[in-house]
């Protein structure tokens, strides 16, 4: 199946500075999956925020279907 | 200590004298300065029940050790007073360059007493004082005064002014400066216009000495470049906080229609990327590396901004998706001189009292001219101005509405929505000024960095509890909250620039000691746990879709996160400080 991986804030280096990508993966593929194949380990990730489907937060472990986007984070401070 | 000026200019309106005296180095090896040490003297000099809006009242500009040096994030100046709006503590942090002037000028901290027989400004130029006439500015909106007075006296004069709002006691004015800064909460501003001083003009061209000059400078240097222009702070210059409305709209906690829930599918079309294809300018405080500051403008709307609070009062919490209204409102309550939160929340709270039925205040969601108008009618308590400038908590009071009533001790509320970040309630509930986001960032870490669950109240009371010593030790240092430095990187400044050998147990204790002395100026004020509250709406109305969809926090949950932040501080079950902690302030 084919989602889009976007990125946000220093994240997007690991796309050469483009913030989106359209991927292929398997069917059920988790965010922390899709993220792992585009070479993203949100637990070494200096300073990983949070991962939304389709604009909804979610846990990184939530699963993508066919024409998600799934957005990475990093943390942001201020107010 | 080096950093320190150790002097305190103190300005006495009611007779037109000046005294200059020693700073309380006692005090400021306890508090540091900026917030801190600002709460510290009023607390010593306010006689508790004071009218707010009385010449009895003070108000305090007060710099910190850091303030005029090269350490980064470090520009800015804290404001502090009795707020009109609550009858607590205030304290503001204001940036642009108006701090390093005063530091400049040869002073810590300047102390406004008394009350101006009639509208005036006051002209600091070190160490010359003078009172001047303000009749031909009184009336004027705050960027036509700057202009005036920089005009008049030069571009190396930095200027704090009122608007209107100040001018006419509304307890949701602010001080501006630099045109687009502000001292934004709490009615600020009002106590300025209280003692007719439309305007504080300071040229200061001193300098500040720090120990080790050269070993300053190479270090700060060093971590300008490595800590605070580092990748992760970069979205700080590239966006400013409009970055924050994505993240928020995906969290769950962007506020729509007064907060009648967390998301909106427009974000779109008002979020960074719209905003900034408008941007004309940029600039940032002094001292600062990270420059935030973006001049957006669309169509004839200008301002420098908006910050995301501005943005999400005047945009989705008001059904509003059109950027130029946004940029428009934004513009308008700075010359105002109105708090963009708390005018913006008063305004959407009529445009609900008005769908609802409950009262005709003429604006529903999404009226974006009316928004502007009303802004101005505020200002002027003029026509339906005069009730909106009352604020949500007495216009609920007069005409109901309670169950939406958006605020905390009067303040209202700021835009990020707790129901999808729970420990946001706890915070708004506890902070020293009423409902405000700056005393403890809970989203920070319930939302943006997920590392704690956001919908529990297990935990939250320590949590809170951490984020608030870091802010009031930050905020004492008087450092931007741009920055996100370590506990151990802010020890090292301090101990660099004041020459004294400074250890994170000292920070934090002077955090807890600045948390303690604001809730004990509030507490005798007759502050108590009564007083620490939450909007009826978060207990009682699930939120409709988003992140957080379905989410409430029950009251009790609520009063189990009281219970824990008072335990972790050791006051009492009603919120008290006790007296072994309160003889230590």
């Amino acid at each position: 199946m084919k989602v889009t991986i976007s990125l946000r804030g220093h994240l997007i280096k690991q796309f050469g500075g483009e913030q989106e990508r359209v991927v292929e993966i398997p069917e059920n593929t988790t965010a922390e999956e899709a993220l792992q194949a585009i070479g993203v380990d949100w637990r070494t990730a200096r300073n990983f925020g949070f991962v939304a489907i389709n604009s909804h937060k979610v846990l990184i472990t939530a699963q993508l279907k066919d024409g998600d986007q799934l957005k990475a984070y990093p943390k942001i401070s201020g107010g | 200590m080096f950093g320190y000026q150790n002097k305190v200019l103190r300005i006495d309106l009611t007779k037109k004298g000046i005294k200059i005296e020693p700073l309380n180095m006692a005090w400021a090896e306890k508090y540091i300065g900026g917030k801190g040490l600002a709460i510290k003297y009023l607390y010593e000099e306010l006689k508790p029940g004071i009218d707010p809006l009385s010449p009895d009242n003070k108000l305090l500009l007060m710099t910190g050790p850091l303030t005029g040096t090269p350490v980064p994030c470090s520009g800015k100046l804290s404001v502090a007073s009795k707020s009109p709006a609550t009858g607590t503590i205030l304290d503001c942090s204001i940036g642009g360059h108006i701090a390093l002037k005063v530091k400049y000028a040869g002073y810590d901290a300047i102390i406004f007493e008394g009350k101006l027989n009639k509208p005036g400004y006051v002209l600091i130029r070190d160490d010359k004082i003078e009172f001047k006439d303000a009749a031909e500015l009184w009336g004027k909106g705050s960027h036509e005064v700057e202009g005036i007075l920089v005009g008049k006296y030069g571009h190396e004069a930095s200027v704090l002014s009122i608007g209107p709002a100040g001018e006419n006691l509304v307890t949701m004015s602010c001080i501006n400066s630099d045109y687009y800064r502000q001292a934004g909460r709490g009615g600020i501003g009002a106590v300025m216009g209280s003692k007719n001083v439309k305007a504080i003009v300071v040229i200061g061209t001193g300098g500040v000495k720090v120990d080790k000059i050269l070993d300053v400078t190479n270090r700060l240097t060093e971590i300008l470049r490595t800590d605070t222009l580092s990748d992760d702070n970069m979205f700080i210059y590239d966006c400013g906080t409009t970055a924050f409305l994505e993240a928020c709209n995906d969290g769950g906690i962007l506020p729509k229609n007064n907060f009648s829930d967390a998301t909106d599918e427009d974000w779109t079309k008002y979020n960074g990327e719209v905003l900034l294809a408008s941007k004309v300018g940029k600039r940032g405080c002094g001292s600062c590396g990270l420059g935030c500051g973006n001049f957006i403008k669309i169509g004839d709307a200008i301002c420098e901004g908006p910050e995301y609070e501005s943005i999400a009062v005047a945009g989705p919490n008001a059904g509003n998706s059109d950027p130029e209204s946004i940029v428009k409102a934004n513009q308008v309550a700075d010359d105002m001189g109105l708090d963009t939160i708390s005018a913006g929340d008063t305004i959407i709270f009529a445009m609900e009292m008005t769908e609802k039925g409950i009262h005709d205040f003429g604006i529903k969601f999404g009226d974006k001219e009316k928004y502007i108008e009303y802004l101005k009618l505020m200002a002027r308590r003029e026509g339906v101005g005069a009730d909106l400038a009352l604020g949500v908590r007495a216009l609920a009071a007069k005409y109901g509405g309670e169950d939406f009533a958006m605020h905390v001790k009067g303040l209202e509320y700021p835009q990020y929505e707790p129901r999808g970040s729970w420990g946001m309630s706890l915070a708004y509930a506890v902070s020293d000024r009423g409902a405000c986001h700056m005393r403890a960032y809970a989203p920070n870490e319930e939302v943006f960095a997920a590392s704690i669950p956001p919908y529990t109240a297990e935990g939250k009371g320590e949590m809170v509890y951490n984020l608030a010593i870091y802010n009031a030790v930050k905020f004492s240092m008087i450092l931007c909250d741009f920055w996100p430095l370590g506990l151990d990187r802010m020890t090292e400044i301090m101990t660099m620039i004041t020459g004294r050998e400074w250890t994170e147990a000292e920070m934090n204790a002077v955090a807890e000691r600045v948390i303690n002395i604001a809730r004990a100026f509030n507490q005798r004020e007759g502050f108590n746990r009564k007083d620490d509250t939450m909007p009826k709406r978060i207990a009682n109305e699930a939120l409709k879709s988003g992140a957080a969809a379905g989410q409430k926090i029950p009251q009790e949950a609520f009063e189990d996160m009281l219970d824990q932040y008072y335990s972790v501080l050791g006051w009492s079950k009603d919120g008290m400080v006790p007296e072994n902690i309160l003889c230590q302030l």
